[in-house]
């Protein structure tokens, strides 16, 4: 009865969670096709208003702001996939790794996930930034680099007690290797954790580079939906709020909702799950 | 004096509710110990609980509830703080956990004192630190913390607690669970100096043995009923429900001789449906079909139907009341353990050898009856008459209440269904022409049962399974030749069973049988008297396997039933000469007049 | 027990002392060397001499002892850019990033707490529900958006609170007067860093709490008769409290990256904004000053953290 309602409600978050990103990464990947101009074409009137050509109007710098927000959106979204998924990709292996072997391997794992967590993430990346213009790409990594120990903690936890159950008992007595029985018996019965752990990262990499992308700290014709905001900021005594900032602001707002609805849909998915199982 | 009367507590979830005490009585008398008995879920806990106004928030409470006279059901929150603890106070069964674990021993024995009386802290420790010393504890020990303290110390020290504002009432949730014998015997003390000191205690506990050595009266409760409330003397000697039965038996006991016994099926919650939020009188039980499968109570009827060993079809119509029987209440529509057998001047004789002088015997239904003897005592004969297979020469049967010649009379069929016998020599007792699968259905067959819901192949294939044979077409088409002792002794087992009787006579089992084999027939035999609640007349020569499988034991000897009682109490307090030869015999030792166990 | 607190402390020095290091050889993961790099950027061209007279300033030979000793005499060495000493610009800005972060850390995990525990009280409440979904979605939101929204509608909309700065420019204010005005200008980044921070804190106390709701010692103290704020709080919320200050320190550092997108976002001039500006402008020694300087402090907050628990939580302490 309980879990029902629990069960049914994760179920309509993750579909207005999972529909709502889906809408936003098919915007991002046909970014190309979907926008009118090159968004570092600089040929347009600047600071114009918004018109039947240039849909948000243009920049300070002659660009179109509706093929801005795409791109934007674009580079934002691939950085917070590239870092959330290597991320939660570290997280899950070291969690794992750590929760079957024990001993030795969980010491060393857990103090490091300790320090870690202890950073402030930012600090290393503002480090980078100073000695040499970093790329997105590697901003991400080293971002994941960092930002495993919460999952990895997460997992190692389900993954402890989910090796004391029989069935995982039986497949090693069976002889299973341990790569097998990660793969079969592990790996399935964590599943709703990764997504749930997946949305949080790509979410917490996303914030990350649109507030790195406010900064200045990215190249400066790099597209972001952070750099966009950074240069419509800099005009707020004009009246451009509603067509400069509203629109990354409004489309940043709606990956974040999306990805907290996914998030927080598989956690009640995966505690009635737990409940039941 | 605490009373609650009709006390019913229905924890709401959405549309159903689980109903944990159902129309509850109770009286806590001061200077007297209420035992309150019960298996896991049957709603101790939650009355504990509702003595003291605390519920669950989804928690429906009806009934009423008086301290003194004065009425506690509809108290505020604020009047039951002024209530809690200075007239009624708990000890719960968790030990430690029940502690703050970041606040010391001793300032949470002291808060009660500074809350409820307003003394200073200063002084309030220094009185919980007397009421420590008084339950055995150094002073010292109140700067500690609960997690530095061991069981048997934090017990004390709750019981300190309980008592620092001494209260009227005391409610011991459990207060002798995981806790060593010498821990155990202080808390049995400090019961019995409170109850001279004219506290009302309710004790709750699955540890019989205490509840019988401490309690004024015992209470027995099954899924949030009363089924029964007995003198406390009477716990172990003479219960007279099926229920109160069936737990002394599986008690572990350390002057109990008899193996462990058990009760049939599990019965774990009762669902109720709620149609709304306040009429909560309206609502019916609900449940499947069978109640076995689901763990759930039976929808009408008496709730203990499902697993009694004298269950008729009336009792699963309508629900029994708690009604007074001599010195106990019992909630029985058969006035509770009923006799399957009686028997009264049974007298027989065989050409001028008197086989058996005058005996009486009754035989409690669900019982295991271990009829003991030496050959020709007429243990075998008795036997036989019980079963109805032989006719006695005078006095009087009664089976199930009637008359065995008015059974024989005019329903023999229907006696001989209610009736297995099992014998001494299988292959002897199984024709050797029929093979095995007719030899099992033979009783199915001359009873010509007719409106039968399973073929004929069904029932037996059931049977063997019952006591762990094959079904294999191979194995139904052997012959006894080609069976060992064992098996074949299984198979009377269950062509014994197939008709599902009330009573299984078994003469002398598994004294034919190897050695090997002996102990796993009995443990068949025993097993399934659980299972289907048999009533079992055990005939043997063996006293100490009479010892270790009955209920109560019957000594014969020339014709004469000598001795009957409780298997323990025959076995350490014999009674007759007789006995007292046997089980000297059986010891093998000398001296008859030491042995004395 | 005191060999527990030798361990810790050894630990945290043993920290500080790799911090330090870092700090160090910071210069010397640059490729090339340190002032062609930087100036390379740049339009100006450097001749040799110039160039000479540089990397004697900005020397980069000095011994890991040397660097301490440094240190330690108050030398962080000098910016680039603004041509001052490090630590002069670090003590300026330092203040009004503790007003900042300080009170905003304060606030939310005391909101949090109170308003988790409340909540969880009310467990199954209409209140409680809402509440955790609000805070659910709000967790999450990063600054950048809450922060510019909080701008844009009450300092560009509606002109109630000022957009920038930490004070009234030129504006020679005092006493009361002074502290409105800093308050006001402190409303709206304060605001913003509390909104990010406060979900984490209402739904970690939140969790914490029902977990001692269900605990038998509760039951105990309400049986015993408690008023219920007594129950709540010595009995419940003690606990509950347990691991919120754990976390302090690492939700502390769970705020930098806002405090660095508020500052900036509010041209407040604290610690963080001197830090942006500083990796913006490659001002490698004001940068590498102020990520010491605060990873340090981190350091110690999260010292001062885990002494404050042991006096919380006997069960340290006294051993399990």
């Amino acid at each position: 009865m309980v879990i029902d309602s629990r069960r049914r409600l994760g179920n309509g978050r993750l579909r207005i969670g999972g529909g709502l990103l889906a809408l936003l990464l098919a915007a991002a990947l046909l970014a190309p096709w979907l926008s009118p101009y090159d968004p570092q074409a600089m040929p347009f009137v600047p600071l114009s208003l918004p018109d039947g050509s240039h849909w948000l109007g243009v920049n300070d710098a002659g660009m179109d702001l509706f093929a801005e927000l795409l791109y934007g959106l674009r580079n934002s979204l691939a950085f917070g996939l590239v870092g959330g998924f290597a991320a939660l990709a570290l997280g899950v292996a070291v969690g794992l790794m750590t929760a079957w072997y024990g001993g030795a391997v969980d010491a060393v794992g857990m103090r490091l996930a300790d320090v870690l967590l202890a950073i402030p993430l930012v600090m290393p990346l503002l480090l980078l930034a100073v000695l040499a213009p970093p790329s997105p790409l590697l901003l991400a990594l080293l971002l994941a680099l960092l930002s495993w120990p919460s999952t990895a903690r997460a997992i190692r936890a389900q993954a402890l007690s989910l090796r004391n159950r029989p069935h995982v008992a039986a497949a090693r007595q069976m002889g299973g290797s341990t790569f097998y029985i990660l793969g079969r018996h592990l790996l399935p019965e964590l599943a709703p954790l990764f997504l749930a752990g997946l949305a949080g990262k790509i979410r917490m990499a996303l914030a990350m580079e649109v507030s790195l992308a406010f900064l200045g700290l990215f190249e400066p014709g790099r597209k972001s939906l952070g750099q966009t905001l950074r240069d419509g900021i800099q005009y707020y005594y004009l009246d451009i709020w509603w067509h400069w900032l509203l629109p990354p602001l409004l489309c940043l707002s709606l990956l974040i909702l999306s990805l907290t609805l996914l998030a927080v849909g598989c956690e009640a998915l995966f505690d009635s799950r737990l409940r039941e199982g | 004096m605490l009373e609650c009367s009709q006390l019913r507590v229905c924890y709401q979830e959405g549309e159903h509710a689980l109903l944990a005490i159902d129309r509850v009585d109770l009286r806590l008398e001061p200077g007297r110990v209420l035992a309150l008995v019960g298996e896991s879920g049957s709603g101790k806990t939650t009355l504990a609980r509702s003595l003291l106004g605390l519920a669950a928030k989804n928690a429906r409470i009806d009934g009423a509830l008086h301290l003194d006279g004065e009425d506690l059901t509809h108290l505020s929150e604020g009047d039951w703080n002024r209530v809690r603890w200075r007239r009624i106070a708990m000890v719960g069964q968790n030990g430690a956990a029940a502690l703050n674990p970041v606040l010391s021993v001793g300032a949470q024995v002291a808060e009660p004192l500074i809350v409820h009386r307003g003394l200073g802290a200063g002084e309030a420790l220094a009185q919980a630190r007397t009421a420590l010393a008084a339950m055995g504890l150094e002073p010292g020990l109140a700067r500690h913390y609960p997690h530095e303290l061991s069981g048997g110390q934090i017990q004390r020290a709750l019981l300190a607690m309980a008592l620092i504002l001494d209260p009227q009432v005391l409610i011991l949730d459990e207060p002798t669970a995981a806790l060593d014998p010498p821990a155990r015997k202080f808390v049995g003390e400090v019961i019995r100096e409170q109850r001279r000191r004219g506290k009302a205690i309710l004790l709750i506990s699955h540890d019989l043995d205490s509840c019988r050595r401490l309690a004024d009266t015992v209470a027995v409760l099954y899924l949030g009923r009363i089924f029964e409330e007995l003198p406390a003397q009477d716990l172990f000697a003479a219960p007279r429900h099926p229920y109160t039965q069936a737990l002394v038996r599986s008690y572990p006991r350390i002057d109990a001789v008899r193996d462990l016994g058990g009760m049939r099926g599990d019965a774990f919650y009762r669902m109720v449906h709620v149609h709304d939020r306040q009429a909560a009188e309206h609502a019916h039980t609900i449940g499947s079909d069978d109640p076995r499968e689901t763990g759930h109570a039976p929808e009408q009827g008496c709730l203990f139907a499902p697993r009694c060993t004298q269950a008729q079809p009336a009792c699963r119509e309508e629900e029994p009341e708690l009604l007074p029987v001599g010195e106990h209440l019992l909630r029985c529509r058969r006035g509770g353990i009923v006799n399957l057998l009686e028997l009264y001047g049974v007298r027989k004789s065989y050409a001028h050898v008197t086989a058996l002088a005058p005996v009486d015997l009754q035989l409690r239904q669900g019982e295991v009856f271990g009829l003991v003897g030496e050959t020709g005592s007429g243990k075998s004969t008795l036997a036989m008459i019980a079963a109805g297979a032989l006719a006695p020469d005078s006095g009087k049967c009664l089976f199930a209440g009637r008359e065995m010649e008015d059974w024989l009379r005019q329903e023999q069929t229907a006696l001989a269904r209610q009736v297995g016998i099992v014998q001494q020599h299988p292959a002897l007792a199984v024709s050797p022409r029929l093979d095995v699968f007719e030899i099992v259905a033979e009783p199915l067959r001359i009873q010509k049962t007719a409106g039968m819901p399973e073929s004929l192949r069904e029932r037996v294939a059931r049977a063997l399974a019952e006591v762990h044979l094959p079904n294999a077409p191979e194995f139904l088409r052997r012959f006894p030749q080609q069976l060992n002792q064992g098996t074949l002794q299984r198979l009377c087992i269950a062509r014994a069973l197939i008709t599902e009787p009330l009573l299984l006579v078994a003469d002398e089992p598994t004294s034919a049988l190897d050695p090997s084999v002996q102990a796993k027939v009995m443990r068949l035999l025993l097993d399934l008297q659980i299972e289907k609640g048999l009533t079992l007349l055990l005939v043997t020569h063996d006293l100490g396997l009479a010892r270790k499988v009955s209920d109560r034991i019957g000594v014969m000897h020339a014709g004469n039933l000598v001795e009957v009682g409780n298997a323990a109490q025959v076995w350490q307090h014999p009674g007759h000469p007789y006995t007292r030869e046997l089980l000297n015999a059986s010891f093998d030792l000398g001296d008859s007049d030491e042995l004395h166990l | 027990m005191r060999g527990k607190l030798w361990s810790t402390l050894t630990a945290y020095a043993l920290a500080a002392v790799l911090l330090l290091m870092l700090s160090h050889a910071l210069l010397r993961l640059l490729p090339g060397d340190f002032v062609s790099a930087h100036w390379e950027r740049g339009d100006a061209l450097l001749d040799a001499d110039q160039a000479a007279a540089l990397r004697e300033r900005f020397g980069t030979e000095e011994s890991f002892s040397g660097y301490l000793s440094a240190l330690a005499r108050g030398d962080w060495g000098c910016s680039l850019a603004l041509e001052k000493p490090v630590l002069d610009l670090i003590t300026e800005a330092l203040p009004w990033t503790l007003l900042l972060m300080g009170s905003a850390h304060l606030l939310a995990t005391a909101l949090g707490f109170i308003a988790g525990m409340e909540v969880a009280w009310r467990r199954g409440s209409p209140l409680e529900k809402g509440s955790v979904a609000v805070m659910s979605l709000l967790d999450g939101v990063p600054e950048l958006v809450s922060g510019l929204l909080l701008l844009l509608f009450f300092s560009l909309r509606l002109e109630w609170l000022p957009a920038s700065g930490a004070q009234t420019a030129y504006a020679e204010l005092a006493g009361g007067a002074w502290f409105a005005d800093l308050l006001r200008h402190l409303a709206l980044p304060l605001l913003t860093l509390v909104l990010a921070d406060l979900p984490g804190n209402f739904l970690l106390a939140r969790g914490s709490m029902l977990l001692v709701l269900d605990a038998p010692y509760l039951e105990t103290a309400q049986a015993k008769g408690l008023p219920p704020w007594r129950v709540r709080y010595r009995h419940g919320a003690r606990n509950a409290l347990l691991p919120l200050v754990t976390r302090f320190g690492l939700r502390f550092s769970l705020m930098v990256t806002g405090a660095l997108v508020v500052e900036t976002l509010f041209a407040y001039p604290g610690l963080a904004r001197l830090l942006v500006e500083a990796v913006g402008r490659r001002d490698l020694p004001l940068a590498r000053g102020i990520i010491l300087f605060s990873s340090l402090a981190v350091l110690v907050l999260n010292l001062g953290v885990e002494l404050l628990y042991r006096r919380l939580d006997p069960r340290v302490c006294h051993g399990h």
